[in-house]
Order: C-alpha cells, then sequence, then structure tokens
C-alpha cells in the first residue's frame, strides 16, 4: 500500500503524540506509526514526575539554572531557557487536558522535591506520572481523531533530493510492507537502553529513530552521555523512582551509613543522578556494597505516604525483590537508565536533513547536556513535541510530496527476504554457523555494561568498541528461524539488533572522543572537567562501511557561566 | 533443584545480607501455538532454565531467544506497566512479567501458557486487540470540558484526584476482558476495560457530559450487562477492580435520573421486599423487575412450572414477614438517606 | 455438630426441596442446626451494590445473632455465602466502620463483635466433618453416576475474602465430595463461570446464553447430573434449563441437583424425602441410575 500524509511521526510515545496533537491543531493532515500500541510506550515507566516553575515562590530561570548546572554545563542554555520558561503553560495545559495531579490543600496543582532541584517543583500523579501523561496524550490523540498505524516497524526513511519524504515500514500484523508518503516527519521513536545489560529499559528501546536519522545523514549528538539511575533493582533492571528520595527515603551502604553526606552533602540523597550513581558504585567497589547493592530505606516514611504516593514501587519492590519497602530496607543498585546524546536537533526539532526532526529521548536538543535531571524528560516531551509538531507542520504547508511508490516498498521486501536467506540459525544441538539475534544483543549489552558505563577508560572504551565492531561483523550472519509473514518477532528483533549496534558505536566513539569528565561520562583518565577544551558537543557523522565522520560544536552559553558542579 | 518448601507467596527467601547469586531452575512450558498458515492450534512444550525468581515472562523470553525464535508474544516493560503480556497462565489471565514461575508450578509441573481469552488470536500468545480499542474509542475517552478554560488549573479537591488513581491505574493490558464472562456469551457487552476507563471520566469533575456519559452507558452493551462475577477483580495485576467502577457507575446513572431500566427495577423491587418483609418475594421480584409486559410475560411460564412441580413453601401462596421484621424496617429507614451513594471505607466519610 | 443456621431466601421459597433435603441430611450427619430465624436476606449483592452500609448492617445483625449463640454460621447458598464472607470482611477491617454499624443495631440489642465464621455446607462437609466421615455414612456409593460440579462465582471470588490464600485446597471441594460420595467429577469448562442468574432481569437471553452454555458443556462431557452449591444458580440452570436451550439451540434435557440431594442419595435417604420430585428437570432416571 502507499499512503500519504503531510506530517508522520514516528513513535507513539508523550512526544510523538503531544507533536501529532499540535500538527493537528495547526491544521494538517498527520499519521503516527508506533511499532506497539501508544498506551505501550516507553513513557509509561517514568515514575516520579515532571518538573515546572508554577509555584509563587520559584522562578523558570531557578530551574534553568539547575537544568544548566545538572547538565554539567554541557546543555544549551538557549534551549534550556525555552524548556524551562514554556514549562508552566505546558504544565497547566496538561493539566486541562485532564491529567489528574496531585493537589494541595486548595485543590491547586501539589508539587514534590526532585534530584537536582534546589526547589520542591515536580508535578505528580502518585507514582505513575509517566503513565498519567501518556494515557492522556492518547486520549487526546483520539479526541483529535488521528490516524496511528500500530505494530508498524519503520524500516527505512524515504529521502528524495536531499530531504526526507516518508518512510518505508512492515505491518508487523500481515508482513505487508507499506510506503508512507510524507512531507516532512518526525523520529519520536525513544531511546535505546537494550544496547546495554542490565537496563531499566523496556524490550522496544532498540535506538530505532537514531538509526534511521544516522542512516540518512542527521548525526547523532554527545551520544557517550548515558545516564545510570541510581536506584534498579537487581533482578530484572527495574527502576524505583527517584520520588521516593524526594518523599526522603535515604540510601545506605552495608554499614548502614548514608554515604552520601561524604559526596553530597547539600542535597544528600537528591544530589544530581550521576552523582548518585557515581558514589554508590563508589561505595560498591570500596566494599562497602552488599552483593554489588547498596540499600534504599523508606521505612521511616511511614504506610501512609508509601501507599498515597510509592504504590507503584512498593508494587514493584514485593513482586520483583520480595520484599515489603514498608519493613526492609531494598537492595538496589546503579543501571543504564537513559541517553542524554541523540539525534542533534535545534530548538524547533528540525535536524541537520530538511524535512526531517526528532523530540524526546531519541533527539538532543541539548536541553539534558552531560546529565539529566529527573522529571526533566517528562517535560521534554510534551515542550518540544508540541515545538516540534509546529514546525513540522508549518514546513509541511509548503514542502512538496516524493515521488515514491510501489517499487520502494517492493525493494524493501527484497531486503528482508535476504535477511530470511541467511541459513536457519542453529538450534543449541545443532552446529550450523550463522548467528542467533538475542545472544547477540546480550554479549553487545554487556560490553557496553561493563565498559561504557559509570567509570571508564581509555582502554575499557577501546575494548568496549572492538567488541561492538566485532558483534557488528557477526551480524551479517544473523539467521532468523521465523520465516513466516504474519507477526515475524524473529525479524523485527533482528532489524533493532542492527540498529543498537550503531547506536553502540556512536557511544563509544563519542566516550573515546571527549577526553575530560563532565556529567555521566567519567574517565579515570581524565577525571577532570574541561571547560577550555570541552565546553563542546561531540558529534558522529554515519560514513558508511567507513569509520564515521566526528566533528565538534560549541555549547550556546547564554547567561550562566560555567562554574564548578557541587551538591 | 526446587526446595518443596516453598509455599506460594514466598518464593524468595528474605536475606539482606550474605545472599546467595542466583539458583537455577527448570521450567516447563506448554504454549499454544497458532500459525496462521496451519488450521488449528496445537500445544508445544518448552523446557529451560532460568534463576529461581524468574518470571514466566523471563522463562518465555528465553525460550525465544535461545531455543525457537519462531515463538510470538507481546512483551516489553517487564515490570508490569505497559500491559504488553497478558496472557493465561494456568487457565487464568495474568500478566507474564507479574506471575513468578515457581508460583505457577511449585513441584516442576508443566506450566500452561495461552493466549488471552475473548479476542481472536493472530499468532501463538498474539491477539486481536482492535475491538478493545475500538471499545475504548467507543466511551468517548477523553475530557470534555465546557467553556473557557481557567486561568491556570482548574481548583479540585486531591481526593477527587485520589478517588481516580484507581482507574487511571489501569494499564490496558486486557486480563479483565480476556476473563469476562459476560463478554464469553455476548461479544456487544463494552467491556470491564471500556468501562473503568468510562468512570475515570464519568468520575472527574472537570469533565462536563456527566449525564451524557451515564445515559449513553446505560444503552445496550453497557452497565446494565455486567454478571458481576468478579472475574475482572480477581484478574486485574493492578487492583483496578472494574466491576467495583460498573457498580458505581450503576449507582451514578441511577442518581442522574436513568431509572428505566431493569436493573433499576429490580435493586428498587427488591430493595423493597427485604424493607417490607425482612426478605425476598422471588414471585413480585420476578415480575415487578421486568418494565415490559414481554418481559413479565416470559417469567410466567417458570413460575408456572415451578408450581406444577410442588414448589409451594409449605406456609403457602403468599409472602409473609420474617419474626423481627419490624428491626429490619427500622434499619432501612434510618439508613435509606445513604441509597446510591457507595462506601469510602479508608477515608470513612461522615456521610 | 453446631452450627448457626441461615437458609437465605430460596430456599424459604422458590427451592423448598434444599430446605428439605438439608434438614433430611443434616440428620444423617448429626448436625444440629438452630436456625437464625429472625434474620434478614442478605442482599445477595444487589442490596450491596445499593446501599453497601445498609446491607453490611444487616449482614452484621445475621452475623451478631450467631455470635450470641456462639456458633459458626452455615449457609446453603453460594451467594449467601460469598456476600455474608464479604460484609464480614469489611466489618473486621474496620473498627470504626464495625463502631458506627454496631450504633445503629442498638436499640434491636444485636451487637456484632467480629467473631462469627462463615461456612457454607460444603465446606462443612469437607473441612468439618471431613471425606472420611462422609464415606463412612455413604450407604450407596454413587459409582453409576457422572455428576457435573457447579460452584456459582460467590463462592469462588474474590479469593481473598474466601480464604483461598490460606486454604488453595477449597477449589476443588466439590470435586473432591462428589468422590467421596463414589461418584465420577465430570471435568468441563464452565464449572467455576457464572450461570448469568445476575442478569436475568437485564439482559435475559446473556443469561440463559451462559446457563445453557455451561450446561450443554456438562452434557456433552458425559454428565449424567449437575450439583451446585448455589440455589440462585439451581433456578437459572434448573429452573430456566428449558428456555436456555433454545437460547443456545441445543436439546437440554441434564438433571441439576442441589448439594443435599446428591449427598442425600448417597445415604440412602428415599428420592421423596429430598424432594428430588420438585427439580424442574426431571430427576427419575437420574434417580434410577443412582441406586441401580
Amino acid at each position: 500500500m502507499i499512503l500519504e500524509h503531510d506530517v508522520l511521526v514516528i513513535g507513539a510515545g508523550l512526544a510523538g503524540l503531544r507533536a501529532a496533537i499540535e500538527s493537528r491543531r495547526a491544521g494538517v493532515d498527520v499519521a503516527v506509526l508506533s511499532k506497539v500500541y501508544p498506551v505501550r510506550s516507553h513513557t509509561n515507566a517514568a515514575q516520579g514526575g515532571i518538573n515546572a516553575a508554577l509555584s509563587e515562590g520559584d522562578s523558570w530561570e531557578s530551574h534553568a539554572f539547575d537544568t544548566i548546572k545538572g547538565s554539567d554545563y554541557l546543555g544549551d542554555q538557549d534551549a534550556i531557557e525555552v524548556l524551562c520558561s514554556e514549562a508552566p503553560n505546558d504544565i497547566i495545559e496538561l493539566e486541562n487536558m485532564g491529567v489528574v495531579f496531585n493537589r494541595d490543600e486548595e485543590g491547586r496543582l501539589g508539587s514534590r522535591a526532585f534530584g537536582g532541584a534546589s526547589y520542591a517543583r515536580t508535578y505528580f500523579v502518585a507514582d505513575i506520572t509517566g503513565q498519567a501523561l501518556l494515557h492522556v496524550g492518547y486520549d487526546q490523540a483520539l479526541k483529535h481523531d488521528i490516524t496511528i498505524y500500530s505494530e508498524w516497524f519503520a524500516t527505512d526513511l524515504l529521502m528524495e533530493d536531499g530531504a526526507c519524504r516518508g518512510c518505508v515500514a512492515i505491518e508487523m500484523r500481515t508482513g505487508e510492507v507499506h510506503v508512507v508518503r510524507a512531507k516532512a516527519v518526525i523520529l519520536a521513536a525513544g531511546g535505546a537502553g537494550r544496547a546495554y545489560e542490565p537496563s531499566t529499559n523496556a524490550l522496544i528501546c532498540t535506538g530505532d529513530g537514531m538509526a534511521l536519522a544516522y542512516h540518512v545523514g542527521a548525526p547523532l549528538m554527545d551520544m557517550e552521555m548515558v545516564q545510570y539511575h541510581p536506584t534498579t533493582l537487581p533482578s530484572n533492571g527495574a527502576l524505583l523512582t527517584e520520588g521516593a528520595r524526594g518523599e526522603g527515603a535515604y540510601l545506605l551502604n552495608s554499614e548502614g551509613e548514608r554515604f552520601m553526606q561524604r559526596y553530597a552533602p547539600n542535597m544528600m540523597e537528591l544530589a544530581s543522578r550521576d552523582v548518585v550513581s557515581r558514589s554508590e558504585q563508589t561505595e560498591i567497589n570500596e566494599g562497602r556494597g552488599l552483593n554489588g547493592c547498596v540499600l534504599l530505606d523508606c521505612r521511616h516514611l511511614g504506610e501512609q505516604v508509601i501507599k498515597a504516593k510509592l504504590r507503584q514501587i512498593l508494587e514493584l519492590a514485593h513482586d520483583f525483590a520480595n520484599i515489603d519497602l514498608m519493613k526492609e530496607p531494598v537492595p538496589i543498585r546503579p543501571g543504564y537508565h537513559y541517553i542524554m546524546g541523540g539525534i542533534k536537533t535545534d530548538i524547533q526539532g528540525r535536524t541537520a536533513v530538511e524535512g526531517l526532526y526528532a523530540v524526546g529521548e531519541t533527539a538532543c536538543v541539548s536541553v539534558h547536556g552531560g546529565n539529566r535531571l529527573g522529571a526533566n524528560s517528562l517535560l521534554e516531551l510534551v515542550t518540544f513535541g508540541r515545538r516540534s509538531g509546529a514546525a513540522a507542520a508549518e514546513y509541511s504547508k509548503t514542502a512538496k510530496h516524493s515521488r515514491y511508490g510501489e517499487e520502494r516498498a517492493t525493494e524493501e521486501e527484497r531486503k528482508i527476504a535476504a535477511l530470511m536467506d541467511v541459513a536457519q540459525a542453529p538450534s543449541p544441538a545443532g552446529n550450523g554457523h550463522s548467528e542467533m539475534a538475542g545472544p547477540l544483543r546480550l554479549e553487545m549489552g554487556r560490553a557496553m555494561h561493563n565498559n561504557v558505563g559509570v567509570y571508564r577508560t581509555e582502554e575499557g572504551l577501546q575494548t568496549a568498541l572492538a567488541n561492538v565492531l566485532t558483534l557488528k561483523q557477526r551480524f551479517r550472519n544473523v539467521g532468523l528461524q521465523d520465516k513466516g509473514k504474519v507477526w515475524n518477532t524473529n525479524l523485527i528483533q533482528a532489524l533493532e539488533l542492527g540498529n543498537m549496534l550503531e547506536v553502540a558505536e556512536a557511544i563509544c566513539r563519542g566516550a573515546l572522543l571527549r577526553k575530560e569528565s563532565r556529567g555521566a561520562h567519567y574517565r579515570l583518565d581524565y577525571p577532570k572537567r574541561d571547560d577550555e577544551n570541552w565546553l563542546k558537543h561531540t558529534l558522529v557523522y554515519y560514513n558508511g562501511e567507513d569509520e564515521p565522520r566526528f566533528d565538534t560544536l560549541p555549547v550556546t552559553i547564554t547567561r550562566w557561566a560555567p562554574q564548578e558542579r557541587k551538591y | 533443584m526446587l526446595s518443596r518448601e516453598f509455599t506460594l507467596s514466598e518464593a524468595e527467601g528474605k536475606h539482606l545480607a550474605g545472599r546467595q547469586p542466583k539458583e537455577t531452575m527448570n521450567v516447563n512450558l506448554n504454549v499454544k501455538r497458532y500459525d496462521p498458515d496451519e488450521r488449528s492450534p496445537r500445544y508445544q512444550t518448552y523446557t529451560i532454565d532460568v534463576p529461581e525468581a524468574a518470571t514466566v515472562l523471563d522463562a518465555l523470553i528465553e525460550v525465544r531467544e535461545t531455543k525457537d525464535e519462531t515463538l510470538a508474544l507481546r512483551c516489553s516493560c517487564r515490570s508490569s506497566i505497559c500491559g504488553s503480556c497478558a496472557m493465561r497462565i494456568n487457565g487464568r489471565a495474568r500478566l507474564a512479567c507479574k506471575t513468578k514461575a515457581i508460583d505457577m508450578a511449585p513441584a516442576g509441573e508443566p506450566i500452561t501458557v495461552e493466549p488471552a481469552g475473548n479476542m481472536p488470536v493472530l499468532k501463538d500468545l498474539i491477539v486481536d486487540f482492535e475491538v478493545f480499542w475500538d471499545k475504548i474509542k467507543a466511551i468517548k475517552p477523553w475530557l470534555q470540558t465546557e467553556g473557557p478554560p481557567p486561568e491556570r488549573e482548574y481548583i479540585v479537591p486531591n481526593e477527587a484526584m485520589l478517588n481516580l488513581n484507581t482507574t487511571v491505574a489501569c494499564i490496558m493490558c486486557g486480563a479483565c476482558v480476556s476473563d469476562c464472562l459476560s463478554l464469553e456469551a455476548d461479544p456487544n457487552f463494552l467491556g470491564p476495560a471500556a468501562l473503568a476507563k468510562a468512570y475515570r471520566y464519568v468520575g472527574d469533575p472537570r469533565d462536563a457530559h456527566k449525564e451524557e456519559r451515564l445515559r449513553e452507558l446505560c444503552g445496550a452493551g453497557g452497565i446494565w450487562d455486567c454478571t458481576h462475577c468478579f472475574n475482572c477483580v480477581e484478574v486485574c495485576p493492578k487492583e483496578v477492580a472494574p466491576m467495583d467502577w460498573i457498580i458505581e457507575l450503576r449507582r451514578e446513572a441511577e442518581v442522574a435520573g436513568n431509572i428505566n431500566y431493569n436493573g433499576v427495577r429490580h435493586s428498587k423491587v427488591f430493595a423493597e421486599s427485604v424493607k417490607e418483609s425482612a426478605w425476598l418475594d422471588e414471585g413480585r421480584l420476578a415480575l415487578d423487575s421486568f418494565g415490559d409486559i414481554g418481559g413479565k410475560l416470559a417469567m410466567v411460564p417458570v413460575g408456572l412450572r415451578a408450581i406444577m412441580k410442588g414448589k409451594m413453601p409449605k406456609t403457602g401462596p403468599f409472602h409473609y414477614k420474617r419474626p423481627g421484621a419490624e428491626h429490619v424496617h427500622r434499619l432501612f429507614e434510618e439508613l435509606e438517606h445513604k441509597d446510591l451513594k457507595g462506601i469510602k471505607l479508608d477515608t470513612l466519610d461522615a456521610e | 455438630m453446631q452450627y448457626a443456621f441461615y437458609p437465605g431466601c430460596v430456599s424459604k421459597g422458590g427451592a423448598p426441596e434444599l430446605y428439605q433435603s438439608t434438614m433430611a441430611v443434616a440428620g444423617k450427619l448429626g448436625l444440629e442446626l438452630p436456625e437464625l430465624f429472625e434474620a434478614s436476606c442478605n442482599g445477595a449483592g444487589v442490596l450491596s451494590e445499593r446501599n453497601p452500609e445498609l446491607a453490611d448492617t444487616l449482614n452484621a445483625r445475621t452475623l451478631g445473632m450467631a455470635e450470641e449463640l456462639g456458633l459458626p454460621l452455615m449457609n446453603i447458598c453460594s451467594t449467601c455465602h460469598g456476600v455474608l464472607s464479604q460484609s464480614n470482611a469489611r466489618l473486621k477491617k474496620d473498627p470504626a466502620y464495625l463502631a458506627r454499624v454496631n450504633e445503629h443495631l442498638k436499640p434491636e440489642g444485636v451487637q456484632y463483635k467480629g467473631t462469627t465464621e462463615v461456612k457454607h455446607m460444603l465446606w462443612v462437609l469437607v473441612e468439618d466433618l471431613g471425606l472420611d466421615k462422609i464415606k463412612q455414612l455413604v450407604v450407596k456409593p454413587l459409582g453409576n453416576l457422572s455428576a457435573a460440579p457447579f460452584y456459582g462465582c460467590y463462592i469462588v471470588r474474590p479469593t481473598w475474602v474466601l480464604g483461598y490464600d490460606e486454604k488453595p485446597q477449597r477449589q476443588h471441594y466439590l470435586e473432591d465430595l462428589i468422590g467421596a460420595l463414589g461418584a465420577h467429577s465430570v471435568e468441563y469448562q464452565g464449572f467455576n463461570k457464572c450461570c448469568g442468574f445476575p442478569v436475568l432481569t437485564m439482559n435475559r437471553e446473556n443469561a440463559l446464553k451462559m446457563t445453557g452454555t455451561h450446561v450443554y458443556d456438562a452434557q456433552t462431557r458425559g454428565a449424567d447430573c449437575m450439583v451446585t452449591p448455589c440455589p440462585l444458580c439451581h433456578l437459572n440452570l434448573d429452573g430456566q434449563q428449558t428456555d436456555a436451550a433454545g437460547v443456545v439451540n441445543q436439546q437440554l434435557n441434564l438433571p441439576v441437583l442441589h448439594l443435599p440431594q446428591l449427598v442425600g442419595l448417597a445415604f440412602g435417604i428415599p428420592a421423596k424425602e429430598l424432594g428430588l420430585n420438585k427439580n424442574i428437570v426431571g430427576t427419575r432416571r437420574l434417580v434410577e441410575k443412582a441406586l441401580g
């Protein structure tokens, strides 16, 4: 089939849905394409809340400064000014759309404290803020009668005359390949957490958006900036919200000490995530951990608070760690959580490729720089979702469709058939010579976690890069057991693996490039922040079979001169 | 190697210090497969080694990644928030990621894994969710306000937001729909998920279309088709208890004046019968619950059959008051003002 | 053994054969059943929907009456059992609520302290008396019979109110009992599903569809009869089987016994005494097969 829309949004998380709603409001024909039903998107895992300087005693400048400091001065200050100054209106709009935010005694929006914030400016819905926002986003998309192609997997972007004009996608239900023509494309396909193992991320977070943009010439920026979340469960990597620490929970080592007082005496458990993760890792490395973990202690918060505001983590700790966190501290450790880097965009969501926009975790505006503050990511989705939706819609009004037709779908089908042709993956008992996607991903994930995690060295990074490059070679030999058309999850898994390998390589490259420590990127061989040489973004450009091309870009500074970053 | 001392709710010891790294255990899965190219479904067994604390989803993913890549299932977050992995495990709808393998098979017996019910199977454990979403759309799941928006936020008490937290917690996994017994009999029923979602907006003080919503929800396939079998309450992984909200919708619908329904008549006649006599006058109930002559007439043969078989009570054909009925009457008088007001035990409202 | 006996409404109205057979079986078992004559209807879930506090108050009154006798309460209806158990759980969980409810009951002089245990006769038979005792009393093992158990929603859900977490074996008491009586228990899909009685007045077609489906299911798997501990289910499965047959478009002719009727047959109690002549779907051939 050939379909046509003015704007195509790839990804139906909150960023994609908000962008689509805005494009719709601008009067254009917009469709959303997603490999899962919208409410399955990973936005729903965000627990803690969404930031905005809404209170009387607060100011968006304060929010901006906290964000800039949190970013370790790598965030572009013009983008951060936009984020923080527009946040209050965006939150109000969300409330007007029906989000059931927590209220204070007067019935107004009620906030709580969060990591790295000098003021309690995080607005929330119990500990399911992401889910609550995502579902309202979906409700609004239904209200606006936006076309949604659910369970379609985009395999490639359509390019004509240097501009992006849509995509080809597999309809998973039938296995049919369709051409979706659009005058503008917004990539909102989320992060790439499955390139790491363990990870808090869902299985669908495979860097598809980043890989799609990368392949058509849009650079990936600051990819080395990946965030390890301080409180993840060891059994399955599941996240326990920062909101727990926001409500007053403690972090303890094996000696029962609130060790954060040695690392961040002012903010303690609510220092920025990279600082907390490194502190935890140091405690663990120096022998004051418990089986590779430290402890999150919520007991003193009391039953009422936990049941009203932290119900989900109570459930998670019970289900996946067999612990009643009202009675016992729960073992946690830092785990891969988020990537600050992504497809470079400007503050309208434009990438370097005409007609191609990006927003959300897929993109790097950059508002998070070297480290993201909790509750700023949900905000980014809404604020920049709105802006990129408006920008793409506006652009589409004067752009033209491409001439791609059915033959493009046929071409894609041939590529898929070629994948199927690789010799069938061996069963564990046999000894064929093709590879299986699952085990390859695991190898990649472990290599990334071991060497491109909380602490990095030149040697470790080179090892990781070498591993990834070898895996890329081995990937050519991935065979599929499932040769069917209908719901071939095996095929999708393999395509996702290809995307993840590109992203993993970009992360390693960025980490090797940046010879300093800043934010989440901490190199034991370059332990200091080097503003003189490195107040810049790293850029990685796809270069086909050859080594990627690199570049740097100075950080945009408006009014906040870089300072020493202490919590 | 499973310890025989495991009970259903304590699969892992709670030792914090010095805990041993995960032991592995052997899990047997009996999975219902369906390939659209074959004519009928079949069962396939897998045996897999997973850590002690593994969930059924962990086991399925392990199978898919190392043994049989053709096994198709939906899954994503692995932490019971995305709703993708609802399926029938040992005969009952559950989230695979929230179901410990050892709880399903304490003695190592095979775990039956089947696709969710009440929805057509597309492949293996993947079912067609389109009708599910159609029913969600049918109840207009978005805030319908009236007049210009306020300057900032709508002012609403926190209790009103907390009241919605239960239905907002729904992750649209479809477990309730899978096992709904009314849906099994009648696919036209809107179903527990759509109705719980309907409450989420009916109960939102900012929504201006409550009356209209309630009126529509009383129609065919709506709130009066729930047979309150508790299945949805039992299987919901998020404790949404959809049935409770369907009942709340019924109360609100009656308060809003939607009384020309057999369900309302039945409820009123029931209450009157108990108020007057302390127990049920079945004959009266059978007739007066129906608003239309056709309904009443349909019950006549049922009654006649009963009489012909000698089901006349010893005390004769006329309904009588039980001893102590006056006390029951008094209780009704005292508490009738709380009719249709529901109950909120945790906050213990005065009225 | 003594129990405060709560017969409910239907056994004294549209299903007198249930009351009759209960008394006959109780006699054989040596059960003393002082009846709570002044207890009211528990609301069958309908009153709880309309006015939860009123329903809980009426049920607290009933539970208080049993408490005064110092006896556990025995009922003979899945719905009564479920509703009373749910009320009991709410009252026990919240002392302030219980106190408020007791205020309403004061003028009558009834109070409920929260100690009454609610037990369906099925549980009394299997848990308190025990299957061995039952087997001893079996005079005519029902080896010729295949019986399909039909529980009734209110005695199987919600599990946390009915003690299934502590006693998961309750899930198969009916099958166990059928086995102890010498009969073969039929496995079929509808055993713990809904008969549709609660939607009878709102959507009779759906109700009869559920009834017809489960009866047909049991019938095609070779059941000679169904047995149910719920007289409301019985009103559908037996009382409206003819109508249900029309809705599911199948020939249905499956006798449906109340729990004590099946038990009584095995105990050698004559069919007439068990009120088997009052069941709508004829039981004569069934009795012949059982005793033959």
